[in-house]
């Protein structure tokens, strides 16, 4: 079993204090502190739209290393971001980071971030991991590849996925990282990825446009 | 007020367009009703084709030999108005509107079907990008249902800040 | 000291499985939330003014949409004066017609219609299903993909789906560039199989609605309504682009239904504090006001998340009675993994197996699960036999036959065979003979070759940059030298011209005869009526070629 009530119960109460719900019950067990990020991400005001052809716009989901730390299968965000960054840099080009307010949907995150990439590329990636290739001139909620189930990208997907976007963005055809599919996924995780997200979800503001990040790793 | 006023008008005027030609319980003689369906097989001869090729003369030779295109290959405003009349004649009238609107829209090209389908989306387009596509799909199409679907949608984003933002 | 028997109970599947406490508050409730609105409605000079507790000035985007067009005026405030208890109990009572039933539930708003099943029991909600569903055959669809979106696999796995009774089919893609050649595989795999099959490409709405439109689907389902506005939009929807959508599938002669389902607003984010059956009333209530014949619900993807909750499987039955209830085709899930055990699975399906709907699953699985992209069905083609045996133990028809070995192999290998013939005249990346072999025998993708990703997605874009339609499978196909097929391909195309499978509950026989709630309407009201079994069907259903016959020994 990889979740119980208890980590189940304390999730729920972090959104409700987020909420300001004050009807957290009084015998709830007390909220673990998640593991604090390796890294510093900074915010610098609206991202400007990218024209460097040579660049892959990273798009962070609204909770992405600040109210969230790890994905749902326990990946530190701070090495989630390292490899994709890594992909990137493989292939010899450039990154940026913007973080999406306007909604928690993952496809658009990533297709906001393929607007604002002066490639026409983007990843978009959410708190618990799911993760989107995303060109400019797709419909939003269509892709280059999509990575639906969060519990199976371990790290070297990750790099893989960096990779193959730099290859877009280069206007190669890279053949897309294999597709995972796990059945019993979903039975396992539904319920938690279903409170990660309303999580992740609290942190929308529907009108702030994507802002600029800095990253540092510590 | 105003603009509840004129939001008014126009639900009215949709509610209008979808309940007209609404068969009464006791179909007029001329309606077709659902002892007529199937049309393919029980009023063949009644349909044709939007290219004005009659359904009985389609045949898998014709689509071979190239005398049948994938224009000929689709259902005409005329077919889809009699599909809405078996509708009615069954309780569905929520579905014949729909039919209904549907046979405004045949003669709109599938482009711009799907342009103005993405327009709708949230976010999409203005206030006034909105107005003159209803303009256009009553105009240049003679949509009135759609158009009035389209104009009902512009001012409920207004109200709901779902036009466009960036 | 531990138990052993806790022991035990512990490691069983089921303890494998996620559950959840109710929290009504987040939405976190199946059904009967104390945070629903009370039923209400208020028509003042033709038009809503309140809508279950809310005045207009308070709508949002749903409630205006639902209040406009999804509710008859005419009878509604009669209707929801009604006691909630007294509409459940005609529901279930053989005396009241179907009719008589509609014409109170399509007049009241989305919390009576909750109010009301809520009031119902499980075997309630069952006997409430065999009364109301549209057809009065059921019929079962199945999901074919595989996640290397191999084309010819797809196009074996129909034509075996085919023989074993599917009447529709359901492709989706891992790639999302690979839907033209898993939607034109499946079309053929299909017509391969059986004449008259329907079949559809699950994708992004406007790249769905293409392929509809070039004549590579004959319908669709992956429409997707939801109960609150924000989820709403982050499905880039509105109740109004939705509509519009569906006259554009109308206006192109395409069956199309919409999709909803408990749990999604949940999983989404944003359910508002109101119970999953509410919000998946609203969503029937759009699928309603949008003027579409039918509805795919039953919690679909998010089934995780009612079925972490109490009575959430209830619940998934209560849904699909609501879309019943409104009249529209029932296309009642059954389609995706929950569960690590077998028993839930199959409790899980015993409301619509049973009582019978539009179509049981939407889809089973017609490959091994580690082949359904659609994350795992809750049947899978390694349940065949079982479900054929289930449906020979209670005399039920659940839409499948027991087959011969030699049959389907010999189905699979014409689909592959004449995929490669078409694949050839269209000039696509060749099918070699040694895929064909492979997907004649295959149980699933572990046993295919791989192909080219890159090639195949290279000439699907000059593919459809070159606008090639169904007429050209036809074309192709009678080149190839597979006339019966493409019969079958010209035969489909041919029916969007008449528009009769636009039509509530509709499927095809294997002679295009079409039978839907127009022509075949459900007419239950008792033992020995709606639909029986005849001799035929039944000697079909229970000749499972591995019975021992008496007069052997």
């Amino acid at each position: 079993m990889t979740f119980d009530e208890k980590t189940l119960r304390s999730v729920i109460e972090e959104v409700l204090k987020e909420m300001g719900g004050s009807s957290a019950p009084a015998a709830a067990p007390a909220v673990s502190q998640l593991q604090a990020g390796k890294m510093t991400l900074t915010e610098n005001g609206d991202a400007p739209k990218g024209v460097a052809p040579d660049e892959v716009v990273i798009g962070l989901a609204p909770a992405f290393g600040v109210y969230q730390h790890e994905t749902i299968i326990h990946q530190p965000h701070d090495k989630v971001l390292r490899e994709i960054i890594a992909g990137i840099e493989e292939e010899g080009l450039k990154w940026r980071l913007v973080r999406v307010y306007r909604t928690s949907d993952v496809s658009f995150i990533a297709h906001d971030a393929a607007e604002y990439s002066g490639s026409g590329i983007g990843i978009g990636i959410q708190s618990k991991g799911t993760t989107v290739i995303h060109q400019k001139d797709l419909p939003p909620l269509s892709n280059l590849e999509l990575f639906s189930q969060a519990p199976l990208i371990e790290m070297d997907t990750f790099r893989q996925i960096g990779k193959n976007a730099a290859k877009y963005a280069k206007g190669e055809a890279p053949t897309p990282v294999p597709v995972r599919n796990d059945q019993m996924a979903r039975p396992t995780y539904q319920a938690i990825a279903a409170l990660l997200h309303i999580k992740e979800t609290e942190h929308v503001d529907g009108d702030k446009r994507p802002q600029a990040v800095t990253v540092s790793f510590n | 007020m105003d603009q509840e006023l004129l939001m008014k008008q126009i639900v009215e005027q949709v509610m209008h367009a979808m309940n007209n030609g609404a068969a009464a319980p006791t179909a007029p003689t001329g309606k077709v009703t659902a002892a007529n369906y199937p049309l393919a097989e029980n009023m063949a001869e009644k349909i044709s084709t939007p290219t004005g090729k009659p359904f009985t003369s389609l045949s898998y030779d014709k689509v071979i030999s190239g005398e049948i295109t994938a224009e000929d290959m689709r259902i005409s405003p005329e077919t889809l108005e009699m599909q809405a009349q078996v509708a009615e004649s069954v309780n569905r009238e929520a579905f014949a509107g729909n039919l209904r609107r549907a046979a405004e829209l045949i003669a709109v090209p599938d482009e711009r079907l799907l342009e103005i389908y993405n327009a709708l989306r949230p976010y999409r387009s203005t206030k006034q990008e909105l107005i003159d596509i209803a303009n256009e799909l009553d105009q240049k199409y003679g949509a009135k249902t759609a158009a009035g679907l389209v104009r009902e949608a512009a001012e409920v984003y207004e109200q709901r800040g779902r036009l466009k933002k960036f | 000291m531990k138990s052993k028997r806790f022991e035990v109970l512990a490691a069983r599947p089921v303890n494998q499985d996620g559950y959840v406490k109710e929290w009504p508050e987040v939405g976190l409730i199946a059904m009967n939330s104390p945070f629903d609105p009370t039923p209400s409605i208020k028509i003042e000079n033709g038009r809503v003014v309140e809508l279950d507790g809310k005045r207009r000035a308070d709508f949002d985007m749903l409630d205006t949409f639902i209040a406009d067009h999804a509710i008859r005026l005419g009878n509604a405030e009669k209707a929801m004066a009604m006691d909630s208890l007294d509409i459940a109990r005609m529901i279930v009572d053989i005396n009241v017609s179907r009719k008589e039933i509609l014409d109170i539930t399509l007049s009241i708003t989305p919390a009576k219609l909750t109010e009301v099943v809520g009031k119902l029991t499980i075997v309630e909600i069952m006997m409430g299903m065999t009364k109301m569903r549209a057809r009065l055959m059921p019929a079962n669809q199945c999901h074919v993909t595989n996640v290397k979106d191999n084309p010819i696999q797809i196009a074996a796995d129909a034509a075996e789906a085919a023989v074993r009774g599917f009447a529709e089919m359901e492709t989706t893609v891992g790639i999302a560039r690979y839907a033209p050649f898993n939607a034109m595989a499946l079309f053929v795999g299909a017509q391969a199989g059986r004449p008259g099959i329907m079949t559809q490409c699950a994708l992004e709405e406007a790249t769905e609605l293409m392929l509809g439109m070039r004549g590579f689907t004959t319908y669709a389902e992956t429409i997707s309504v939801y109960g609150t506005e924000p989820v709403f939009m982050d499905g880039d929807d509105t109740p109004y682009s939705k509509a519009f959508l569906a006259s554009c599938y109308a206006s192109r002669g395409l069956k199309m239904r919409f999709t909803s389902g408990t749990g999604s607003e949940v999983q989404m984010g944003y359910a508002e504090g109101k119970s999953m059956l509410y919000l998946e009333a609203r969503c029937l209530a759009v699928t309603k006001g949008a003027g579409v014949q039918g509805t795919q619900n039953g919690s679909v993807s998010c089934v995780g998340v009612p079925a972490g909750v109490p009575g959430g499987i209830r619940a998934i039955a209560a849904e699909n009675l609501i879309a019943m209830l409104l009249d529209l085709e029932s296309t009642t899930s059954n389609d995706q993994t929950f569960t690590h055990s077998d028993l839930r699975r199959v409790a899980r399906s015993v409301p619509q197996f049973f009582s019978g709907t539009d179509y049981i699953c939407s889809g089973y699985s017609a490959t091994p699960n580690y082949d359904n992209m659609f994350a795992g069905s809750n049947w899978d083609a390694e349940d065949y036999d079982d479900w054929n045996i289930i449906q020979r133990d209670m005399k039920i028809d659940g839409g499948l036959q027991p087959v011969k070995e030699e049959d389907v192999i010999k189905a699979r290998n014409k689909a592959a065979r004449a995929l490669q013939g078409m694949f050839r005249e269209l000039g696509l990346p060749p099918i070699t003979d040694e895929e064909v072999e492979a997907a004649t025998y295959a149980n699933g993708s572990n046993d295919m070759p791989n192909r080219n990703v890159n090639e195949d997605l290279k000439a699907i874009e000059d593919m459809m940059a070159r606008k090639v339609t169904g007429v050209d499978f036809v074309k192709a196909l009678d080149k190839a030298g597979f006339s019966d097929i493409a019969q079958n391909i010209y035969n489909m195309l041919r029916q969007k011209v008449a528009g009769d499978y636009l039509h509530t509950a509709s499927i095809f026989d294997e002679n295009f005869h079409v039978y839907s709630g127009v022509n075949a309407p459900n007419d239950y009201h008792g033992p020995m009526t709606g639909y029986q079994l005849s001799d035929e069907r039944w000697e079909q259903i229970k000749n499972i070629p591995n019975a021992i016959r008496p007069e052997d020994i």
